[in-house]
């Protein structure tokens, strides 16, 4: 299981997966303003 | 210090086995200190967001005023490329302890003094983002609410600024090695933790 207390490198894993989470999100965001 | 955590681990093996009362003060009978410390300071900046995070969302969700104030504008391009630079001293960080565990020298000493620049540089343009964006603190309940997380995530910055200042001192210095690189793995999991509360911040106050 991801723990990024533990390390450096899980920190920076918890990072990426988190940027893409908030890609994800905001482009959804945004597509759905565009749309309604 | 990895020394004393090898001396740690056997001690607490024989005070699971021959001791049968509660664990010795300061002591948890299940968690390592090291890590209940980082838990309870990371708990405890959760609940710091949270309450800027709380009066934002009451403001956008529970009052149903519009974001920003009326007759204000974010600057979203120049947040844009602070946030891909704050980004970028994320890869340069993770390059320096890689580098620092290969004993690559040259990788932590570019690594981290990039990390440095990198998030002087985000710093700076936030300052200067305040400087024109045109609203106050006290002129709005989300000039309040803007500054305050923005801010608050800014003070953040600048004390990661302080640890990676000591981090890149000793990486010049050769405090670091292939077997004792913690100087730059602690600094790092903080810088790390700094970039993802930004980007919740950017994804909430500049895009959503």
């Amino acid at each position: 299981m991801l723990n990024p207390l533990r390390s450096e490198a899980e920190a920076f894993r918890l990072l990426v997966y988190v940027v893409v989470v908030a890609a994800v999100v905001a482009g959804l965001v945004l597509l759905a303003r565009a749309v309604f | 210090m990895e020394a004393a955590s090898v001396t740690h681990g056997s001690h607490a093996g024989v005070h699971d086995e021959e001791h049968h009362g509660p664990p010795a003060a300061h002591r948890s009978s299940r968690v390592e200190p090291q890590l209940l410390g980082m838990l309870l300071f990371i708990i405890s900046e959760v609940m710091v967001f949270g309450a800027f995070f709380t009066a934002y969302f009451f403001i956008r969700v529970v009052q149903g005023d519009e974001w920003p104030a009326a007759g204000t504008e974010l600057p979203k391009l120049v947040a844009g490329v602070n946030t891909c630079i704050l980004l970028s001293s994320s890869v340069t960080m993770h390059w320096a302890l890689e580098s620092a565990k290969s004993g690559n020298r040259f990788g932590l000493k570019a690594g981290i003094f990039t990390t440095f620049g990198l998030g002087l540089t985000f710093l700076f343009i936030q300052i200067n983002e305040y400087v024109h964006i045109g609203f106050s603190p006290q002129d709005s309940a989300q000039g309040s609410v803007f500054y305050g997380l923005t801010g608050l995530h800014g003070a953040h910055v600048a004390v990661g600024l302080t640890l990676l200042a000591f981090t890149t001192i000793r990486s010049f210095r050769g405090h670091f090695s292939p077997e004792e690189h913690r100087g730059v793995e602690v600094p790092g999991i903080y810088w790390h933790f700094v970039d993802i509360m930004w980007i919740v911040v950017f994804l909430t106050v500049y895009i959503l």
